[in-house]
This record gives C-alpha cells, structure tokens and sequence, in this order.
C-alpha cells in the first residue's frame, strides 16, 4: 500500500492539530495572526505536495490520486488560501480574530481535498462531513451576532438533512450494488444487468445531497440566509473552496462510477441547472445587500458550471473545471472589495454604500466594475472564457435548451451586476469615503483583478491542466 | 435481492425487506419531521437524527445481506460522524438561544426576501 | 476626341465642385465667395458644354465613352462610372448647364434678400445641376438610376429650401414620395432588363435588342412580351418624373421652393429627365408598340387635364406649373410616335421658354414682394416694362405664335400626330389642337391680369419696382433663345440635318416614317393649331381686357365645371381618400398594435415577466427553515419521479 498518496492531507491535518495546540497553548497573546500564517504556510506546503504526490489508487481502493484530484485540489487550495488572507483584516475589527477560524478553515480545507480524492463513498461523506462541520462552525463565529447564530443554525440544520439524505442515497447504492468502490460500481453498471430500481433512487439522493451542497435549485434556500448572516470573512470562504469541492465530488461521481448512465442523470442535471439559473439571475434583481446578490450570483454560477457537466463530455467537463477556476478568482476579488466596504469601522452590506465610489475611491471601483463584468461575461475578461466553453459544449452536445437559457439568464445577470457598476460610477455619493483598505484586502483584491484582466494570457495553460484532468476522469 | 445462503441468520429469518421498509419509515419520520415540525429546533435535531439511523438501518442490513463488512464499517463512521454533528448543532442552538432568547422554529425567519 | 472627352468632363463635375465647395466651405468663405464661385463654375461648365457639343458635331463621331471609374463588379453585374458622349447626351448637357448657369445668376440677385445665408441654396442648385448632368451623360441604367435619384434629391432640398415654412416642408415630402412610388416601377424594369439582357449598359442592350424581341414574362398565367412590360416599367417612371397624369399631383406643391428652383427643376430639366429616358431608350421603346401608345395616351391626357386645371388657378407659378405639365404632354405625345426628335426639340425650345416665364414670375413676385395672387395685380406693364416684355416674348413662345420658338416644335409635334394616323393619332391630335387653344387663352389670362388693365391692389402696385440688372440679364439671354431658338434649331433637331446632328444616337425603326411624312401635312390642318392659338389670344382679350365680368359669369353659371377645374379635377382628394387615409390608418394599426403592442410590448413584458419572476421567486425565500426543507423535498421528489419516468 502506497500510503504516501494521501500525504498533502496527512500534513494538512497534522499541522492543523499543531496549530490548534500552539493556539490553545499561547497565552500571552490572541494569537489568530500566528496561527492563519500558520495555516498559510500548511497551505503552501500542502500545495507543493500535491504538486509532487504520486498518481494512483491506494488505501484498499478509498483513495486516489489523479490529475482531476490535483486539479481540485489546487484550486481549493487556493481559494481557502485567499479566504485566510481575506479574514485577517475583518476578524480583527469585528472582534472575532479568534484562533479557531484558521483552523476551522483549515479542517474545512481538508475535507475539500479527501473529497476530490474520494474512490469510495465511505470517502465522499466522511469528506464532506468534516468539510461542512468545520464551516457550520465558521458560519455561526460571530457568537454575539444574532444574523451569524441564525445563518449557522439555517445552514446547520439544512445540511445535516441534505447529509442525512445523501447517506440514505449511499445505503442504497450499496445495498442494490453490493459495493461502495466506484471501481467496483462501474463493474457493477457497466455488466448489463438491468438496473436496480433502488439504485437509480439512491442515485438521486446522492446528486440532491451534493445539489445541496452546490446551492443548485431547488436546493438553494439556504445560500442567501447563510451568505448574509455569516461574518462576510467566512462568506468568502463558503462562496469559493466549498463549492470546487462539491463539483470535484458530483463529477467524480456521476463521470466514475455512474459514467456509464450518462444518459440517465443528465437530464437531471440539465433541468437543476436551468432551474438553477434562472432562479440566481431573476431573483438578484430586487436585491439590496451585497452579500445577498453575491449569493443569488454564485448560485447563478453553478447553474452555468452545471451545463459543462450536463453535456456530458469531455468538452464539457473541461468547461466546468475552467469556469470554476475563473469563478474562484472572480469570487475571491469581489469579496475582497466587499470586505473593504467599511466606514468608521463599521461593515457595509447595502448596495446603496456603494454609490458614488468611483469618486471617493476609483481604484476599488474600478476593481469591483472588472469583477461585476467578468462574472457577467463579458469580454475578454476571466469569466468570458469560463462561459464560452460551457455553452460551446452545451451546444456540442445538442442541449439547445440549456445554452438557450443560459443565454436569456446571462443577459439578465447583466443587468444586475450592471446596476452595481451603475451605482458605483453614476449616483452621487450619500456618505464619506470608506476607511482606508487593509494591505491584505488591497492584495488579494489586486491579484484576483489582474488575473480575471489578464487571465486570456494564463487560458492555454489552464484549459491545458483542465483537460488533463478531465482525460484522467473519463480514464 | 434473493437470500443469500451466506447471509446472516437472523436475516435469513425475516429477510432484507422489513429492515428496508423500517429504514424508509424513519427517513419519512425524520424528514416531515424537519418541515412539518412548527415548534423547537430541538426537534429537528431528533428528527435529523432519525434520518441517519434509517441510513445506518439500512448499511447494516444490506451489509449483512451482502455479507460484506463494508457497510457496517460505514455505519461507524456515521456514528461518529452523527456525535460530533449533534455536538456541533448543539453549540449553535446554545449560541443562538443566548442572542435571541428563545429557540422557536417561527422566530428562525430575520434574513429572508 | 481627347479634347471633347476632358471638355465634357469640366462640363459634368464643375458643378459637383461648386456643390462641394460651397455646402461644405459656405460657411468658412462665406456667402459672396461662394455665388462666385457657383456661378463661375457653372459658367466654366457651360462654356466646355458647348464647346464639346461644337467640337462633337464636328467630329461627327459616334458614341464616345469617357470612362471615369469602376462603380459595381459584382460576378456578372457590370457597373462603372462613364460618360457616355454623342449628339442626345451632349445636347442635353449643353442645355442644362447653360439654363442652369443663367439661373444661378439669376439666383444671386433673387435670394439677396434672404435674411440666412444663402450658400446652402447655392450648393443644392448646383448638386442638382450635377446629379442632371450624371443623369443625361450615364453609360449605363445604374448611372442612370443615381442621377434621377440625385436630382429627386437635389429636387427634395431645393423645394424645401425654406425649411420654416410647413407648406414647403409638406410639397417636398410629397414630391419625393410620389417619385419614389414611380421609382419603385423604375427599378423593377431596370431589374427586369438586367434579367434578360445580363447587362446594365446601353451599348450592350441595344446591340442584343433583337435577339430579346420575341422574349415575354409569365405571370399568373398569361404571358407578356417582356418588352412591353419593361417599357410600361420605364415609361412609369418616367411619369413620376415628368408629372404626368396620376404621378402629376407633386409639380404644383413644388411651387413653394423659391422661384430660381422652380425654373431650373419644374421647367427646364428635371422634369424632362422622363422625356430623355424615352428618347435614351429609344432603341427599346421602338419593339414595345403598346408602351408607345400608352405613352401617347398618357401624354395626350395629361396635355389637355394639365391646360384645363391652368386656366382657373390664381396663383401666378401655379399657372406656369400647370402650363409645364401640359407641355410635357407634347412631349410625350412625341415620344409615344417614335418622333422622339420632335420631344428632344421641344424639350429644348419649352426649356428656354419655360425658364424665361418662370424667372420673369420670378421678377413679378419680387417686384411685389411675394405676392402671387394675379388677382391682386394688374397694370404692371409700366412698372416693371423689361419683364413685361420679356414676359410676352415667353407667352409668344409657349402659346406657339409664330415665328416664335414653341410654335416651331408644338406645331410639329401636332402635325407629327396628325400624320400618325389611326385612332391613337386623332385622339392625340384633337387634345393636342384644343390644348393649343387653351395654352394661348390660360398664357394671355395671366399676361392681362398680371401687367395690363387697372391695377386691382394700389398698395402693391404702388411700391412695385424693376428689378436689377442681375436678374433681367439672365432674362434678356432666355428671350433671344425663345424668339429665335425654334427657327434656329428647327434644321438639326428636325429638319434636313437631323440625321447628321443626331448621328444615331436616337432610334428609329424601319418602319417609323414618321419624319419623313411631317413635310405632307396638308396646309389647312397644319394652320388649325396656329389660327386656335391666335383665337385664344382673342377670347383671353375679350375675356380679361374688354369685358372683365364674362369670367366671373362662367364661374357663377357653371360652377361644378369651375369647381372642379379649380380643384384640379380633385386628384388630391382622391388620392387622399384612395392612398393617404387607408395608408395612414394601416400606419396607425401597425403604430398601435404593431409597434406598441408586439414590439415594444415583447421586451416589456420580458422585463414585467422578469421582475415578477424575481418578486415571486424572493417572495418564496421566507427565512422559514420549514418551508426550505419542504422546497428541498419536492425537488427531490419532482427528480425521483423524472427519473423513474424518463427512465
């Protein structure tokens, strides 16, 4: 057994228990700084060592390591990095710069990277369960905060039923396939037996379960509660890493062990992601808090990164895993400039804080307008390209519906990321400047930014990693 | 799914099917539990609760069926998995009762639209 | 011939350049460089016209090509820019461009009292002149096509000139709509002629005519000779162009440009653009003998409508509009007998003598400061003695006294009829002779009320002057071509030269005599028109000068007749019943249910279905973890059920 294939997550875990202890064990000083370099560093080092881990399939078939594991991770990995780095400033001034956050969301960050590794559904929940215990926590932080107790209960509750219902799903794939290995599942579908009625039922169960997961309607209700409530510093987290997670497990899923019934959940899939979006670009519209719109965006999103998986190829697949890459950027930036959203020390939410921005402060208005048009997709900005090939391999793959709708919904989505720029540039500004950014805000921020302006410079590359990993998918 | 002459005794008695159909009651008991449940989030933490036992119902009996250990290495892990997220939900309601006062189903509604 | 093509090429785009200059630069060099400089280069044109027109005849060459560029090179369809030089083209040429120098010059004393700057006015007239030119000296139909849509245009923005006034705004709506409408029938004969002879250009037709004669078009099941549809199609056009009868109604709104345009456009060129394409076409028109006679019906009609309507109308330039109308007529008339010699000589002689009446009207009105009611006149013979005189000249030539110019070309065309023949040539003969009459009566109408008698308003007499010299030069040089331009020109249009001076650029059939039998008129018909034009002198005496009451008798005891010729014969009111009101309320319907309804109706409902969507869709968004889970629920049972059904 080759059990340096799960090193990343061994040293992540490690370093996360050493974290927690040098937190614990620190007495003079909250030291929430020290420990989230800490969990940089992890991060780092992590990173290389997925980088440099071995392919293959070990732990007596519950673990593997592949281009698409990487590919996942890689992007997790980032976007809990940037998450941290986002924290930093908003915890200190909300009062919350407690060291249990970095390593909450280094725990969460671990369950993202067993996720995309998982050969065995046994794998899949345990991943998943760390990954959404650690941010049930994360979501209700802010303890003296009644939106953040709530958004952690609404979340809380609503998952452990979503949980609760993919693990039913998964006893019953075990049960009527005789086998939790996707290995073996694959045998077991692709042997020509008819299929089992309570297969196809546990099937549905376990893309409702991940559905959840990835906000996609109708199992998006908690997105907005949850986005708003949260400490803004966790909403940037739950907005990124967690939902390349989910879609590294539903492709895993659906491409592996149930490739061989591509015909079957794809229209699933397609009737999720047209109701997806057109329930995240309608319902933005009349939207007032930012992290709410944000909310409805990114459920908007997955919807489009859904058509790639829908179409069910190979195209496809690649799609949705450039699309998540450049959506991770996106999101990473744009809450960035929410995070700087602050006078006097107080957080602003409302979209009206905004107005008048690109007078009293035109960098971030600037970054924010790159931002709000880059996940409209215009062009030739990151969120373009994420777009085009969606809907190219929608349309490839004769899903005229689909691409259909994804162009009526992207117009629509144009409008309400055009109002924010409209506010920023246009209406006159009702209050002061807002306080001056924190450097880490400022990085991130500026970082995303260049990348989503530049990011047709990084295409090739990046459609290059996403090829691979979608090729070692498909075996 | 035919009995199995490896299956275990005591499934060989009954067979798969009564297991099952108590597996499915719970998952109906717990999930109109959540939604039809108006009062404590007390409540829906049982009912959550039930959810996963008719999950880990089902693992041991279809483990037993199969005669393969899998299943009910599965279930400890739920298990475990089920402690710490009771754990977890009972953080958060205590959390939520200390700023609100009171932990109704109906006073869970301050973000909404 | 390296001389005549470059003569003939200043002649053609000296007036683009003054277009150019003086609409583009008016405002920069100001408004007295820019009459010099439109003026000059019209003289410059005119001078290189006729001296191309000299160097041409006395080259006795064919037809000579200038090429200038290549337009369209589309596959198989050809179009390039070129002039095209012989004896029709050339003669034209000369003529627009030395009317339509004297009327720029004219114009600069007309508009000097316009309160704006005049370039503008300086620049249409001479884009017109250019767009005449192209038309005249066009190589091909496209070329064609873009002159008679350059000077619809140029026509369009001198009508309007005074942009502030409605009524002017309105008679250059119309007129450009109603040329539009014959347009339309233009270019399908131009798209029918390409689709059967695979060319735009002149050379090529008329070199392939007779392997098409016997060609037709079937359409909803019967046959037509192809020949006589596209001549119908052309000939159609023509109509709106020239303002024959049904496409007529747009030549007396016109009126409301100021009176320089109205000569240059409503009686000496544009206008007979219709007559130049029949007689271009000549070698067409030849083989369509039933487009021939609905010309002459055409023009026969509108001859004798167009006299009747004159001699009721008060307005002194309606008069003159109504007169040209008829006289295009004649033209037509010509045409329609394959005499289109006689159409091109008339044109010429009418283009001299319409002009002078137009521009002496001109001096009238000037004179008195825009009044143009001839009732209101009267006794100006000594106020204003040049124009006077000049005006009789005119008179003398359009009501066809010899030895004045219209009597030379009317008479011939009459005789032309006469000698025709047949049912066609005695319905054209006994509308053209009665219309002769009716000419010299509405001509010596206006003549008598306008400068002799009693004058009816003192004010406005009282304060009447001559005008300056600017403007009664231009028309001293018209009269000397209406008294003496018939005699003059009769030998090379009609007469012995004809066939040397035209040198096959018009065409007649073989079996076409009717040149040659115009000499054998016999004596008494031919002097029927003369003695009826002397009579309508007479009565118009007896009418306005002895007996002033007779006319108001006439208009009392038979009031529908006057009625209906001063409305002119109601075309406008049917019209307006038959086209304008049914167009408008489809305009309305399309406006309401069309526009408002569906078109703008489909993105407003898009955007009410949107934001109701996104009201209705937040509104489900309760905060109630009941209600999420219930949601979750039946998303999960709607997947399980489309599974299991799908499946």
């Amino acid at each position: 057994m080759n059990w340096t294939l799960a090193l990343p997550e061994i040293v992540l875990s490690c370093s996360g228990l050493f974290i927690l202890l040098f937190g614990v064990l620190q007495k003079r000083s909250e030291p929430s700084f020290a420990c989230t370099m800490l969990t940089l560093v992890a991060f780092l080092v992590t990173g290389i060592l997925v980088v440099v881990a071995p392919d293959g399939a070990g732990y007596h078939g519950q673990f593997v390591n592949d281009g698409f594991s990487r590919f996942m991770k890689i992007l997790s990995l980032g976007a809990a990095g940037l998450a941290a780095i986002l924290s930093l400033d908003y915890n200190r001034q909300e009062k919350t710069a407690r060291f249990e956050f970095p390593v909450l969301l280094l725990f969460s960050t671990l369950g993202t990277l067993v996720m995309a590794s998982s050969a065995n559904l046994m794998t899949l929940y345990v991943g998943l369960e760390l990954q959404s215990l650690a941010i049930y926590i994360l979501c209700a932080f802010a303890r003296d905060e009644l939106t953040s107790a709530e958004a952690g209960l609404k979340y809380f509750v609503l998952g452990s039923l979503a949980s609760g219902l993919l693990l039913y799903g998964i006893s019953l794939v075990y049960g009527f396939a005789g086998t939790m290995e996707y290995a073996g599942l694959r045998q077991v579908l692709t042997g020509g037996a008819p299929l089992a009625a309570g297969l196809v039922i546990g099937l549905v169960f376990v893309i409702v379960g991940l559905a959840f997961k990835l906000s996609m309607a109708p199992f998006h209700m908690w997105t907005p509660d949850v986005y708003q409530g949260s400490p803004t510093s966790v909403t940037a987290f739950l907005a990124g890493a967690p939902k390349a997670a989910a879609f590294a497990l539903l492709l895993r899923v659906l491409a592996q062990p149930f490739g061989h019934l591509a015909g079957q959940w794809q229209l699933l899939i397609e009737i999720v992601a047209i109701a997806t979006m057109f329930l995240g670009s309608l319902a933005a519209i009349g939207q007032r808090d930012i992290k709410r719109l944000m909310a409805y965006s990114s459920i908007g999103h997955m919807g489009y990164a859904a058509m790639g998986i829908a179409s069910a190829t190979d195209a496809g697949i690649r799609g949705t895993l450039v699309y998540l890459a450049t959506y991770l950027i996106m999101n990473a930036g744009t809450f960035g400039c929410i995070l700087a959203m602050r006078r006097r020390g107080r957080a602003l939410t409302r979209i009206e804080d905004l107005a008048g921005l690109g007078r009293t402060d035109p960098t971030l208005a600037v970054l924010m307008a790159v931002f709000m048009f880059s996940m409209a997709g215009v062009p030739p900005l990151a969120g373009f390209f994420g777009k085009l090939m969606v809907f190219a391999a929608a349309v490839q793959a004769g899903l005229w519906v689909l691409a259909a709708v994804g162009v009526v919904t992207s117009v629509i989505g144009l409008f309400y990321y055009w109002r924010i720029v409209k506010v920023m540039f246009l209406d006159a500004p009702v209050a002061g400047a807002f306080d001056h950014r924190a450097p880490s805000l400022s990085f991130v921020s500026a970082v995303t930014g260049v990348a989503t302006v530049l990011f047709l410079l990084v295409l090739g590359p990046v459609t290059g990693a996403a090829q691979a990993a979608a090729a070692a998918l498909f075996g | 799914m035919a009995t199995n002459t490896l299956m275990a005794p005591g499934l060989q008695a009954v067979g798969l099917g009564p297991y099952l159909t108590v597996g499915a009651i719970l998952l109906v008991l717990g999930v109109f539990g959540i939604f039809l449940n108006r009062k404590n989030i007390i409540i829906i933490m049982m009912s959550i609760e039930l959810i996963l036992l008719s999950a880990n119902l089902n693992l041991v009996a279809f483990s037993g069926a199969l005669n393969e250990l899998s299943g009910q290495v599965f279930t400890l892990f739920t298990l475990t998995v089920a402690a710490a997220e009771a754990a977890i939900g009972l953080a958060i309601v205590t959390v939520y009762f200390r700023n609100r006062g009171s932990i109704q189903v109906e006073d869970v509604t301050l973000m909404k639209g | 011939m390296i001389t005549v093509a470059s003569l003939f090429s200043v002649a053609v785009f000296a007036p683009l350049l003054g277009a150019l200059v003086t609409g583009l630069l008016g405002r920069v060099i100001g408004d007295p460089i820019s009459r010099i400089v439109s003026v000059g280069l019209m003289v410059v044109s005119a001078g290189c016209a006729v001296a191309a027109l000299w160097f041409g005849l006395a080259a006795s060459a064919q037809a000579v090509a200038v090429p200038v560029s290549t337009w369209v090179q589309a596959g198989g369809f050809h179009a390039a820019w070129t002039l095209r030089f012989d004896t029709l083209s050339a003669s034209m040429v000369t003529m627009v461009s030395c009317v339509s120098m004297l009327i720029h010059l004219y114009s600069v004393g007309y508009m000097s009292h316009e309160k704006n700057p005049v370039h503008r006015f300086f620049a249409y007239l001479s884009l017109f002149t250019f767009a005449m030119l192209m038309l005249v000296t066009s190589d091909n139909l496209i070329q064609l096509f873009f002159g008679w849509e350059g000077v619809g245009l140029a026509s369009y923005l001198l009508i309007g000139y005074w942009y502030d006034r409605p009524s002017a705004v309105a008679a250059a709506i119309k007129a450009f709509i109603v040329n539009r409408i014959a347009d339309l029938f233009f270019m399908v004969g131009i798209a029918l002629l390409f689709l059967l002879f695979g060319t735009v250009s002149y050379d090529n037709i008329f070199a392939t005519v007779p392997e098409h004669v016997g060609a037709s078009y079937r359409l909803f099941g019967t046959s037509f000779p192809a020949f006589e549809v596209i001549g119908v199609l052309l000939f159609i056009g023509a109509m709106g162009k020239s303002a024959q009868l049904f496409f007529h109604t747009w030549l007396p709104d016109a009126m409301e440009g100021p009176t320089p345009v109205s000569a240059l456009i409503h009686a000496a060129t544009m206008v007979t653009a219709g007559v130049f394409l029949l007689a271009r076409m000549s070698p067409l028109m030849e083989f369509a003998p039933v487009a021939k006679g609905l010309v002459v019906v055409i023009g026969a009609s509108t001859c004798f409508f167009a006299a009747t309507v004159g001699l009721v109308q008060p307005d002194i330039k309606r008069t003159i509009a109504y007169s040209t109308c008829s006289q295009l007529g004649y033209m037509f008339v010509a045409a329609g007998f394959g005499f289109y010699q006689g159409a091109m000589f008339h044109l010429t002689t009418h283009a001299f003598f319409k002009a002078l009446l137009f521009l002496s009207a001109g001096s009238v009105i000037h004179a008195l400061h825009d009044e143009q009611d001839m009732f209101r006149m009267g006794g100006l013979a000594r106020k204003l003695p040049v124009t006077c005189a000049v005006m009789w000249i005119g008179s003398l030539a359009l009501g066809a006294i010899p030895p004045f110019a219209g009597w030379w070309s009317k008479d011939a065309i009459i005789d032309g009829a006469w000698m025709a023949g047949g049912g066609l040539g005695g319905f054209a003969w006994t509308l053209c002779t009665a219309v002769a009459f009716l000419t010299a009566l509405y001509s010596w109408r206006l003549l008598f009320l306008v400068f002799h008698g009693r004058p009816r308003v003192p004010e406005l007499h009282d304060h009447a002057h001559e005008s300056g010299p600017v403007i009664l030069l231009p028309l001293l040089v018209l009269a000397v071509g209406a008294a003496f331009g018939g005699w003059l020109l009769r030998p090379w249009y009609i007469g012995e030269h004809q066939a040397a001076f035209w040198n096959g650029s018009i065409f007649n059939a073989p079996d076409n005599h009717v040149l040659a039998t115009l000499e054998h008129t016999q004596g008494l018909i031919a002097l029927v028109p003369t003695i009826l034009s002397f009579l309508g002198v007479a009565v118009a005496f007896v009418c306005y000068m002895l007996k002033p009451e007779i006319p108001a008798q006439l208009a009392r005891s038979m009031r529908p007749l006057y009625l209906f010729l001063l409305n002119k014969w109601y075309f406008d009111e049917l019209y307006d019943r038959l086209f304008v009101r049914p167009y408008r309320a489809l305009a309305r319907l399309l406006w309401h249910v069309g526009d408002e309804t569906v078109i703008d109706g489909v993105p407003r409902g898009l955007a009410r279905l949107t934001v109701g969507g996104s009201s209705g869709i937040v509104r489900i968004q309760t905060g109630s973890i009941a209600v999420y889970a219930f949601t979750m629920l039946i998303g999960l049972v709607v997947l399980l059920s489309t599974f299991l059904l799908v499946r």
